[in-house]
């Protein structure tokens, strides 16, 4: 059941789901884009993360229970299959401040944490955050690693980092509590771009080591 | 032209922000206080949604190029009548100087602050640090291109005080339950209403960390999901974030309650060790409220 809740006077947030799943972001990015072509009256945008959507509206056009109504309409009807796309690489150079202590905490070398992470395929689940900052998942069992205790105030753009059972890449110089391993020098985010953030929810990406 | 002499301490400029952008982590920005900033626009005679500039308790020194027609609005400067147009001269040199009460003043010149457009907005994004002219807060020797009069001629009256919110606390802040009100213990929100908060000296465009002496609220993280303004975050410490115009478009942390639009800009100009209390209102009263405040923006002065 999805769960439909205001969030303040101009946006309702849809939660279809509260874990990451990959079925949940498939039916998210469906309702998202029956939204986005259907138009909805008073529908302004959508946002999509993991398995909840954000949809701001018009409060002198619709209001709460109207769009609600419509979007129940399509609960159980938008089909959820991700759909497949290219597989972008990542050169990736692991060499993080905290990829010694991720070792000490898995009881992996810094080569197994560099291999557990590097082989395998990843999910975009949102971007957000703050500009292009790319959530992707789910990382193996064996690299989940709470955050840091106190968030570094700036970590630097193209830094990869981990936390749970989520990795993410940095695209912006921001503040970050997730425990940085690696970097790229990859470009994801370029405001002068169309669209401006490299990935969006549903691209599959992969880290490549490089030297 | 108008040539930045010192950039006070936060100075960027502002317009109606990037809204519709969240979905590649682009906050919607803005002028943090929209109604002073829309009242400054009226006044000038430009367009509602111009691009001003916003200053952040100590205003910056600048030096108008060419005659010109300004209004600043919000937060109270000593330096110059508010609420009203003064005409500046050619080669005059205009220092805002301190802000009290309040912590954000709105200069609007007439014909828009005309720095380029990023993204379809002037609006400074802190987070991407892009927009705003410089990618950064106004520094000296700037320089900032007045855009062509488009608008009404410029008032001559004052904007009456009647039609003007607050910008001294304590602040009552109306909030609407939602979205992740459930998570929290039945009575939460209803503790929360009654308690006297706090405005800690963390306080941006971002947010404002808040906290709620004699309530310790019980919170956990939950699956990410998108923030909109006004989101009232509660930490695993108890504390408050409310985000504001330039929140984080996703996070962790649950929302016990969000605050409406038509006041969002009391949270622009509160301090640290101001009090807050929120009012839990419903959709009927948001909507009130909206209406009330855009009735005053109609008005013909």
């Amino acid at each position: 059941m999805w769960q439909v809740a205001p969030a303040g006077d101009r946006a309702l947030l849809i939660t279809l789901g509260t874990i990451i799943d990959p079925a949940l972001l498939g039916q998210v990015l469906a309702l998202d884009r029956v939204l986005q072509d259907g138009r909805p009256s008073g529908l302004l945008g959508t946002v999509p993360a993991y398995a909840s959507l954000l949809c701001h509206y018009d409060a002198e056009v619709t209001d709460a229970a109207r769009l609600e109504e419509t979007i129940r309409q399509l609960e159980g009807k938008v089909d959820g299959a991700i759909p497949s796309g290219p597989v972008v690489d990542i050169p990736t150079r692991y060499d993080g401040p905290d990829l010694p202590e991720v070792a000490l905490r898995t009881n992996l070398t810094p080569a197994g944490v560099i291999e557990q992470h590097a082989g395998r395929e990843y999910l975009v689940y949102c971007v957000g955050f703050a500009p292009g900052f790319t959530y992707c998942g789910e990382l193996p069992d064996q690299l989940d690693v709470p955050r840091l205790a106190s968030p570094r105030l700036r970590v630097a753009a193209g830094s990869i980092g981990i936390a749970g059972r989520q990795t993410g890449i940095y695209a912006v110089e921001s503040p970050g509590g997730w425990n940085l391993i690696g970097r790229t020098t990859l470009r994801l985010f370029d405001p002068t771009a169309d669209p401006p953030a490299r990935f969006k929810p549903g691209d599959r990406l992969r880290f490549v080591p490089i030297p | 032209m108008i040539e930045v002499i010192d950039g006070g301490r936060w100075t960027t400029i502002q317009d109606r922000g990037r809204p519709g952008l969240e979905r590649f982590g682009i906050p919607p920005g803005g002028a943090a206080d929209w109604f002073a900033a829309r009242v400054a626009n009226e006044l000038v005679g430009n367009r509602p949604h111009a691009a001003l500039i916003e200053c952040t308790a100590t205003g910056p020194t600048l030096r108008f190029d060419a005659d010109g027609v300004i209004a600043v609005t919000g937060g109270q400067v000593a330096s110059l009548a508010d609420w009203r147009t003064v005409r500046v001269g050619r080669g005059s040199t205009l220092a805002v100087g301190t802000i009290a009460p309040g912590l954000r003043t709105y200069m609007a010149v007439r014909g828009g602050v005309a720095v380029p457009s990023v993204l379809g907005s002037r609006s400074f994004c802190q987070l991407g640090a892009f927009g705003g002219g410089f990618g950064r807060p106004l520094a000296a020797g700037d320089r900032l291109p007045a855009g062509q009069a488009v608008g009404h001629e410029p008032e001559t009256e004052p904007w009456p005080p009647s039609h003007r919110l607050p910008v001294r606390g304590p602040w009552e802040v109306r909030v609407m339950a939602g979205p992740q009100t459930d998570a929290f213990a039945g009575d939460a929100l209803e503790r929360l209403g009654a308690t006297a908060c706090l405005v800690t000296p963390a306080i941006d465009r971002m947010g404002l960390r808040l906290e709620t002496p004699g309530l310790r609220l019980q919170s956990q993280e939950i699956l990410t999901v998108p923030m909109t303004a006004g989101s009232i975050q509660v930490t695993p410490s108890g504390g408050l974030i409310v985000l504001h115009v330039d929140h984080q478009t996703s996070g962790g942390y649950p929302v016990i309650a969000t605050v409406i639009t038509a006041d969002l800009p009391l949270l622009a100009q509160a301090r640290p060790a101001d009090t807050v209390r929120f009012r839990i209102v419903d959709s009927t009263e948001a909507a009130r409220a909206w209406r009330r405040l855009s009735g005053w923006l109609e008005l013909d002065l």
